[in-house]
């Protein structure tokens, strides 16, 4: 009798488990529709990333060194190889339509109002447009070595995705970038991200 | 004449030696540091303050140096790291002197790799020169949370009685060209103050700041050891000495619960000194 509760038990549990799951993921999707839109940010993250791996395996290690020249030899030749790896690339690959009005949504939260005068004002700090250095945007395109890099604030950080090491997200005047931290390089931006006033 | 000269040599050697004498007390077994910030232009100002600051290692012996950010200004080629940090400095390297940097909006993180500026390869990194204290260099252009557990984890770790923090923005300043990183202080502040951290180095601002302490903490603002924005330094409340008239650097002395310091002007004049000691775990301040 045990046997036979503990079977139709178990059938059961077969029978809805998937369909109470289905309905806690509709759910979650209900309550959080920016869930998608943060994975399929992170996915595309993800193969950047891989990316930037096997393009590694073709320049040399990157170690500690009293030669700076040695530095500069390797961000370049990691630069070179990415962009070769990724010719076709476009604006918009990795802040597709969908993720790009998230981070406008966070960033002009995070900056609008009398709070966010104080965070408009910290992305000034070391901004290169502050400071009068050009920086072409464009994906691919070096970040110029003699240009110096935003603050980025770190309440408004700790609400937009984590990233990887291999990336970091600055501030180009009011354009935000996505960086390459290693090969130096802009992989993607979003124009006008932070409101004029 | 000759009384003109006896007269000048009057007047002018005294105050030669006055403003060339060293107030740190060269204490035994003590911990001897130097800080300098906002270094890496190549003009003549960077290298006059080299050279006073390579001067009084003969009267201080120090240990290493605490680069404050903006190690490297423009380009950063193999010939900017030449004439930007190595020639100026080169007695010091020589002489086996440690240069422990930190990140300013100025630099290229990569620079992490070079060895001269000993940061194990890394954005931001702790050293121990000594049983009792511990530094931890930040890098604030990015404070992400991978770095402020970082911080936490590591300064809970440790059983330092000095734990000092350096980085390149200043959490308060009278600064009027920047001012001070509020937005950076709201995050930062409160784990420096949950792990008792008793001083805080930072840079950007072009001149010297030492400020009343806040909420227990000693805040220095030495970005002037090579650019200056001379008298940019507002009258606040928060300023306890502040020099904008000229390039500095700023010597240290750490001997048990006591830290001595003493802020340089290129010119070798003393503009600041006093110490800072701890009692019950928290600093408490005389200044000279």
């Amino acid at each position: 009798m045990k046997t036979k509760a503990g079977v139709s038990g178990l059938i059961l549990f077969l029978i809805f488990t998937p369909v109470v799951l289905g309905a806690f993921q509709q759910d979650d999707k209900r309550t959080n529709p920016d869930a998608l839109i943060l994975k399929e940010f992170n996915d595309r993250v993800t193969q950047y990333v891989e990316l930037h791996k096997r393009a590694e395996k073709d320049v040399p290690k990157l170690k500690r060194t009293d030669d700076p020249a040695q530095i500069n030899a390797r961000e370049e030749a990691l630069a070179s190889a990415i962009r070769q790896a990724r010719s076709q690339a476009r604006a918009g690959d990795v802040f597709f339509p969908e993720a790009r009005e998230l981070f406008l949504r966070i960033i002009r939260g995070e900056s609008k109002g009398t709070d966010g005068a104080r965070v408009r004002a910290a992305i000034k700090e070391g901004n290169p447009r502050s400071e009068g250095s050009p920086v072409r945007l464009g994906t691919n395109a070096v970040y110029p070595d003699g240009a110096p890099l935003s603050l980025v604030p770190p309440a408004l950080l700790l609400k937009l995705p984590q990233l990887p090491k291999e990336l970091d997200y600055r501030f180009v005047g009011r354009h935000l970038i996505l960086r390459d931290a290693k090969a130096n390089i802009i992989v993607d931006y979003i124009l006008d991200a932070v409101p004029a006033t | 004449m000759r009384s003109v000269i006896s007269l000048w040599l009057l007047v002018v050697f005294p105050q030669l030696a006055w403003s060339q004498q060293l107030t740190l007390p060269l204490v035994r077994d003590s911990l001897r540091f130097a800080v300098i910030g906002d270094t890496g232009t190549g003009t003549t100002s960077q290298y006059q303050v080299g050279k006073t600051l390579i001067e009084y290692r003969s009267k201080f012996p120090y240990e290493f140096v605490l680069m404050l950010g903006d190690n490297l200004y423009g380009n950063e080629d193999a010939k900017d790291f030449e004439k930007k940090f190595e020639r100026p400095y080169r007695p010091l390297l020589d002489a086996g002197i440690k240069f422990y940097a930190a990140l300013g909006n100025h630099d290229d993180p990569n620079q992490r790799f070079y060895k001269l500026f000993n940061m194990s390869g890394e954005r931001y990194y702790s050293f121990r020169p000594k049983a009792g204290v511990r530094f931890f260099a930040l890098d604030s252009n990015y404070m992400d949370k991978k770095q402020l557990e970082w911080l936490d984890k590591e300064l809970s770790g440790s059983v330092s009685d000095w734990k000092i923090c350096f980085f390149h923005h200043p959490l308060y300043s009278s600064g009027e060209k920047h001012g001070p990183a509020v937005e950076l202080r709201k995050i930062l502040e409160p784990v420096l103050l949950k792990h008792n951290v008793s001083v805080v180095f930072a840079g950007h601002e072009h001149f010297y700041e030492r400020l009343k302490p806040q909420k227990g903490i000693y805040h220095f603002t030495q970005g002037g050891s090579a650019k200056l924005r001379e008298g940019n330094l507002a009258k606040t409340d928060l300023t306890d000495k502040g020099f904008d008239q000229d390039n500095s650097f700023t010597l240290v002395e750490i001997a048990g619960d006591q830290l001595y310091f003493q802020t340089i002007s290129r010119s070798g004049k003393t503009v600041d000194s006093g110490v800072i000691r701890r009692t019950n775990g928290k600093p408490d301040s005389t200044n000279q």
